[in-house]
């Protein structure tokens, strides 16, 4: 009887001990975390966090951002194109990249002066005019483009998803440029890195 | 028969485990500013996968401090890993980054390689690094 106390012991506690590790069951994750669903083909949600936080790190250590006359540095969020076969919101990246610059008091951005005058706030737009005040003008533009590089070897798919970022002045100069590439290889989708 | 075996599986297996050869100036003309730092492991097998070789940080002109970790793949084969930064101002409270990225990294045999970050906010004071054996 002794015998077959321990493999049954064992037995009854090995389900207990894989429930911890996995279930199949809808939970929420960490955005961006560790167990973040990787695809091949698609620009993840991981991706946008990664992509941001480098251009951020870089755009921060070139000292651009303090080339102004009165710190901080006023910053409206030009066009960045999505130019891969996804379909998604650039904000994904660009609100990313506004809420870091803002958290390190390096810049702010205006929602009043957009492209083709197209505010991102129409009422502080309107107020703004209300109050006749004149309209800031921001010391810089940000820019950019999302392109999509795709190959495969067999059943094997690979992408890279490239993030390019421009900081142009008033002049028309761009005084920082940032690409960040990121590639993903594989045959189907993964949870994690 | 058993000998093609094992002869066929270390050629498919040496694929894999390519090692780094590197070359650089025998006396470098940068001067490191090293952090003393203090390590906890937990993963020993990690620890020799993702040997940290120092730490050295500097500033820039406005103030943004920048970090940048030696780490080296002891091992002879390609290893994954995640790493994450975390950034504290000078009471020791954690400076709120809505991006705190996991970043993934991959790191040939015997190679070394330096992982770089940007603290989020000029008034960051410290850091601190955490290490992840990849999840797949």
């Amino acid at each position: 009887m002794k015998r077959y106390l321990f493999p049954v012991a064992l037995l009854a506690l090995a389900p207990l001990v894989w429930t911890g590790c996995s279930s199949g069951g809808a939970r929420r994750i960490d955005a961006g975390g560790r167990e973040s669903i990787t695809t091949v083909g698609q620009v993840d949600i991981q991706d946008f966090v990664a992509a941001a936080e480098a251009s951020v790190g870089k755009l921060l250590l070139s000292g651009a951002l303090d080339k102004v006359p009165k710190p901080p540095a006023i910053l409206a969020v030009s066009l960045v194109r999505n130019q891969t076969g996804q379909q998604f919101d650039t904000d994904l990246l660009t609100k990313k990249i506004r809420v870091k610059l803002n958290t390190s008091g390096k810049a702010l951005t205006t929602t009043t002066v957009g492209l083709d005058g197209v505010a991102e706030d129409p009422l502080a737009k309107q107020l703004q005019g209300e109050q006749q005040k004149t309209g800031v003008t921001p010391d810089f533009t940000l820019s950019g483009k999302i392109i999509e590089t795709r190959a495969r070897a067999g059943d094997v798919r690979q992408s890279t998803f490239s993030f390019q970022l421009s900081l142009t002045d008033r002049r028309g100069l761009a005084l920082w440029e940032g690409e960040e590439e990121i590639t993903k290889q594989g045959k189907r989708p993964s949870v994690g890195f | 028969m058993a000998g093609a075996v094992v002869i066929a599986s270390a050629l498919l297996t040496g694929g894999c485990k390519t090692t780094v050869n590197t070359v650089e100036n025998a006396q470098p003309s940068a001067q490191k500013e090293m952090v003393a730092d203090k390590r906890v492991i937990t993963d020993a097998s990690l620890a020799r996968k993702v040997y940290i070789v120092g730490i050295n940080e500097a500033r820039n002109d406005s103030g943004v401090l920048q970090i940048q970790l030696e780490v080296v793949n002891q091992t002879r084969s390609r290893q994954r890993f995640t790493y994450h930064v975390q950034w504290f101002d000078a009471t020791g409270m954690q400076v709120s980054s809505t991006t705190g990225a996991i970043l993934p990294c991959v790191i040939e045999g015997k190679e070394t390689r330096f992982l770089s970050a940007v603290a989020p906010h000029p008034a960051c004071k410290d850091f601190r690094v955490q290490f992840m054996e990849s999840t797949r």
